[in-house]
């Protein structure tokens, strides 16, 4: 009896693993079709533009009010150590490392994930349960070069546009914060950025990070939309799994990446 | 023009279609009639590739597609069209943008030309007044006269009707009828049309198919159908509650 009550949990603790790498298996064969039909030439360009505006263009609003904020809650959280150490020429090095190394690609990454990925997937499920995807091979129309593709492309160029304006623009929070509250002028928080301490390598790291996470969310929301079944409730869950992947996808490969890119 | 050669195709322990063979000529009628889950519609997505038979041949103008790859079938899927039974028009489209984008892609016109093209086939299915309006605005009857504007919009030599007729009213019914009517008499296409719709079947039918357990169980014009003395046939085609029909 105690034998079968350790067994149970191992079971299915083997079958979630066996599920998890099923799931990467499967992703990572639709990352090899997608990258075949983009070699055969198969990318609808004006689908992508349309993507482009929906995804990057539509987005930009709210990333640009929730890195307004972030920039403004990095200097309320760091403002009692600022005033304690007498480190207020350090601000703007503070809030830039951490925005461009971490909190600028991390939270568009998830606000991107939220609206844009969440979105493609209940489109792309909704196609597929109302046999619209079949419909399109009816029609001697390739769906991968002409919905998942310009999708795919789309999200990862949003997400790295979308982590370039948040960066700039969580910084100018941050600075308007540093003034307000801790009375940092803009031109020493600017100094601060420029002073040498942080480089390029810095916004690379970022920007790297960027593309990765907008792949995963791609890779994520594009499999989950096109494999959904079940009608309605089959649209909801294929939602709901996509938010999941993408944030623990996201959440891994930012702790891998840290290691890796310095 | 499509020929079926031993077609059998099982799903899990449960086989559809056991050693079916039939042909359909150029600008034949031919309906596929058969009790719901008979593997009507199985039977005519095979010929576009959407499923693989496990045994058998499928020939498309002499041409034997059972093997094709996916990418291979975008040429038979631009000389067989197929209208599902739910018409799986886009709806983020337009129905005129929905019939323009297979002029579009295939025939690389521009969007001002692929439009006006397909105002003129909405117009060769009466639904010209529906052109800008959004699939899910329209009726059932509606939308499946775009889905086959739509389908025409490949030129094709054959079309697949999957249950063209079905959650019609009967006037709808009879105007779709006889669209395939027309498109065989005045273009030579060849229509499969899976059905159950009695009337359909007895108007424009040219040739009838009756799959029974997975099987072929008569082919011949409607007046075979009529004179059949097997029982099984006599009652579906009565539409009987009573006889030795099983579902």
């Amino acid at each position: 009896m105690p034998e079968a009550a350790t067994r149970a949990p191992l079971a299915a603790l083997g079958r979630a693993a066996a599920s998890v790498v099923g799931l990467v298996g499967q992703i990572a064969l639709l990352g090899r079709q997608m990258l075949s039909s983009l070699r055969r030439g198969q990318l609808d360009r004006t689908e992508l533009v349309r993507q482009l505006y929906k995804m990057g263009w539509q987005s930009l609003p709210v990333v640009a009010a929730t890195a307004l904020f972030t920039g403004g809650i990095m200097v309320i959280q760091a403002a009692p150590i600022v005033q304690r150490y007498g480190a207020h020429g350090l601000l703007g090095w503070g809030a830039g490392f951490g925005t461009l190394r971490e909190i600028g690609p991390l939270l568009t990454a998830l606000m991107i994930s939220g609206r844009v990925g969440a979105n493609n997937t209940a489109e792309l499920g909704t196609m597929a349960v109302t046999e619209q995807i079949d419909g399109l091979r009816a029609l001697a129309i390739d769906p991968f070069g002409y919905l998942v593709l310009p999708r795919f492309l789309a999200i990862i160029a949003s997400a790295f546009f979308a982590t370039v304006v948040a960066d700039a623009l969580a910084l100018v929070g941050a600075a308007y914060a540093g003034s307000w509250l801790l009375g940092v002028e803009p031109g020493l928080f600017y100094s601060g950025l420029t002073s040498g301490l942080l480089g390029f390598s810095d916004v690379a790291h970022g920007l790297i990070k960027s593309v990765v996470f907008g792949g995963l969310i791609a890779l994520s929301s594009c499999h989950h939309g096109i494999t959904t079944q079940g009608g309605a409730p089959g649209v909801g869950r294929s939602v709901n799994a996509t938010v999941v992947t993408s944030a623990a996808a996201i959440f891994g490969a930012d702790y891998l990446l840290s290691f890796v890119i310095q | 023009m499509i020929a079926f050669r031993g077609i059998s195709k099982a799903f899990g322990e449960r086989r559809i279609l056991d050693d079916v063979s039939f042909e359909a000529e150029r600008g034949e009628i031919l309906f596929v009639i058969g009790a719901s889950g008979v593997g009507k519609s199985v039977l005519i997505k095979q010929v576009v590739g959407f499923i693989r038979p496990d045994r058998g041949r499928i020939l498309v103008d002499g041409e034997d597609v059972t093997d094709f790859e996916e990418r291979d079938f975008a040429r038979i899927r631009k000389r067989c069209a197929m209208v599902f039974q739910h018409a799986t028009l886009f709806d983020a489209m337009t129905c005129v943008e929905n019939v323009a984008l297979p002029l579009a892609k295939h025939r690389r016109l521009d969007q001002r030309q692929a439009l006006s093209e397909a105002r003129a086939l909405l117009a060769r299915v009466h639904v010209e007044a529906f052109a800008e309006r959004y699939p899910g605005e329209l009726g059932d009857g509606l939308r499946k006269r775009v889905a086959i504007a739509r389908a025409l919009s490949l030129e094709p030599e054959v079309i697949l009707f999957d249950e063209p007729t079905t959650g019609l009213d009967p006037v709808n019914a009879r105007r779709v009828d006889r669209l395939i009517a027309e498109l065989s008499e005045k273009a030579r296409v060849t229509s499969l049309v899976v059905s159950h719709d009695l009337t359909s079947i007895f108007t424009i039918a040219h040739r009838i198919v009756m799959l029974y357990k997975g099987k072929v169980r008569l082919i011949g014009s409607p007046e075979d159908f009529r004179q059949s003395t097997d029982a099984v046939v006599r009652q579906f085609v009565r539409g009987e509650a009573q006889g030795p029909f099983e579902t």
